[in-house]
């Protein structure tokens, strides 16, 4: 017997293993995004488990543990909001395409820097390759509330061409902060 | 004699009894990598089925009742974990991401290049005594320690924002200057030379006119470390160049000034297919 009958049988194993990985990310993602808790539900989860944890301390990672890590994730998105005062409201993404190398995403999200409010939808490609995982952004579409401002709008749509998402959030903080100011100042004087 | 012949029967009857072992061995590893294969295939095909079927919920086509018809604490707590996590990847996005840490906040700045997302860098600040950064992963030749003596203690965002525009205008003119030699490299003669920050960039590259090549000697500099276009571009062709490649000189360094390295090179082979 030799060993090629083996390799057949082991390069199937593996193909299965790798297909086995993808269908399993490909169903975990679609749950993710195809669920939705509100606030409440995930507040009365909470108690649930701390209720359940005094009770008892045997088991896989403790309910303190998740609800630790719950609590600095939450932490941190908080600090990142108040910090560069992009606060998002909603966030929706669907997962379109999943390969090995290769996944694509839609995303939709709507939120507000200071008084200006903003809804995005794009498509984010993230490619595996040998080292690293590169990312691009395709389809851009953005909309602003900024009412009269023309040069607002020319901005928005070439950034939307260059999918220049990067940009138009970094301009969209400085915008923002002005705008504010320029408000304030208005009300001031009136 | 005998003994030579008895000693001969005994070592084929021992090799004999190793080759049986070592086929059982075979056999069996053969039996156990089909059972294997097959249990794969079982798990794979019910994996599946259940994709298919969210698939199909999905789309409105089937009333199926989802898996999470009773969501345990357990598996809502798990949902909003994933569901917080996926908002500070679209952080990532913005350019200015991060985290807390027990002694202050370890910022990410990340690049990008239109829609192409680059390296990203990272910053460790310490808010006690003062705001100071511990570590940083920010290379030498951005000015990091000027921006900070600027900057860091009074506004630590705007700090990060000129920190961010230098990092994506250096980002930016190493991807146009990537983006050349890797996609016109046919058009390139030698080599590009370019520094660390990527600001000053010289090459040759060939123009022909008359079915002749010229070479153009571009030098190309970046007088603002936070723009990725040039301030000051010099072309030169050699002293046997038709007057008409000096016009095209000309043309082309108003281009290289006004558009990106690889799509000023991009409208050049448009043209030239014209």
């Amino acid at each position: 017997m030799d060993n090629s009958i083996f390799q057949v049988y082991e390069d199937e194993i593996q193909s299965l293993e790798e297909e086995i990985k993808l269908l399993t990310e490909k169903y975990e993602d679609s749950q993710q995004e195809s669920t939705f808790f509100s606030d409440e539900e995930i507040l009365m989860s909470i108690k649930s488990f701390q209720r359940e944890f005094q009770g008892e301390s045997k088991g896989h990672q403790s309910p303190s543990g998740l609800i630790a890590q719950l609590e600095s994730l939450e932490a941190d998105l908080s600090f990142l909001m108040k910090f560069t005062g992009i606060r998002f409201t909603s966030h929706f993404k669907k997962t379109v395409e999943k390969t090995r190398n290769r996944t694509v995403r839609k995303h939709r999200l709507s939120g507000n820097c200071y008084s200006l409010s903003f809804q995005l939808e794009f498509q984010l490609l993230e490619m595996q390759n040998k080292e690293n995982v590169s990312a691009a952004i395709t389809d851009l579409s953005i909309t602003v509330e900024s009412g009269e401002d023309p040069g607002m709008s020319k901005f928005v749509s070439s950034t939307e061409e260059h999918g220049n998402l990067l940009t138009f959030f970094r301009s969209l903080s400085s915008y923002a902060e002005w705008y504010e100011h320029r408000r304030y100042t208005f009300l001031h004087f009136k | 004699g005998v003994f030579a012949h008895l000693e001969m029967l005994e070592v084929q009857a021992r090799e004999a009894a190793l080759k049986q072992e070592e086929m059982k061995q075979q056999e069996e590893k053969l039996a156990w990598l089909k059972a294997r294969v097959q249990e794969l295939k079982l798990q794979r095909d019910e994996l599946q089925a259940k994709v298919d079927l969210q698939q199909k919920a999905q789309l409105g086509k089937e009333g199926v009742v989802s898996d999470l018809a009773q969501p345990s604490a357990r598996a809502v707590l798990e949902w909003k974990i994933k569901s917080v996590k996926a908002m500070l990847e679209v952080f990532y996005l913005t350019g200015i991401s991060g985290k807390l840490t027990k002694e202050g906040v370890c910022f990410c700045i990340s690049t990008a290049y239109e829609g192409t997302y680059l390296d990203s860098y990272y910053l460790h600040l310490l808010i006690k005594p003062e705001v100071q950064i511990c570590r940083h992963s920010v290379p030498v030749f951005i000015p990091l320690e000027q921006i900070a003596k600027k900057y860091l203690q009074t506004d630590i965002r705007r700090f990060l924002s000129v920190l961010s525009n230098h990092l994506n205008a250096y980002a930016g003119r190493r991807y146009q200057a990537d983006q050349l030699q890797e996609h016109f490299s046919d058009q390139i003669e030698g080599t590009l030379q370019r520094n660390s920050l990527c600001n000053l960039l010289v090459f040759n590259y060939n123009m022909s006119s008359k079915s002749k090549t010229f070479p153009f000697n571009v030098r190309l500099l970046y007088g603002d470390l936070c723009c990725s276009l040039p301030t000051k571009v010099t072309i030169s062709c050699t002293p046997d160049a038709p007057a008409s490649l000096a016009e095209t000189a000309a043309a082309h360094s108003d281009l290289f000034s006004r558009v990106a390295l690889h799509k000023a090179f991009r409208s050049f082979a448009g043209a030239e297919e014209s």
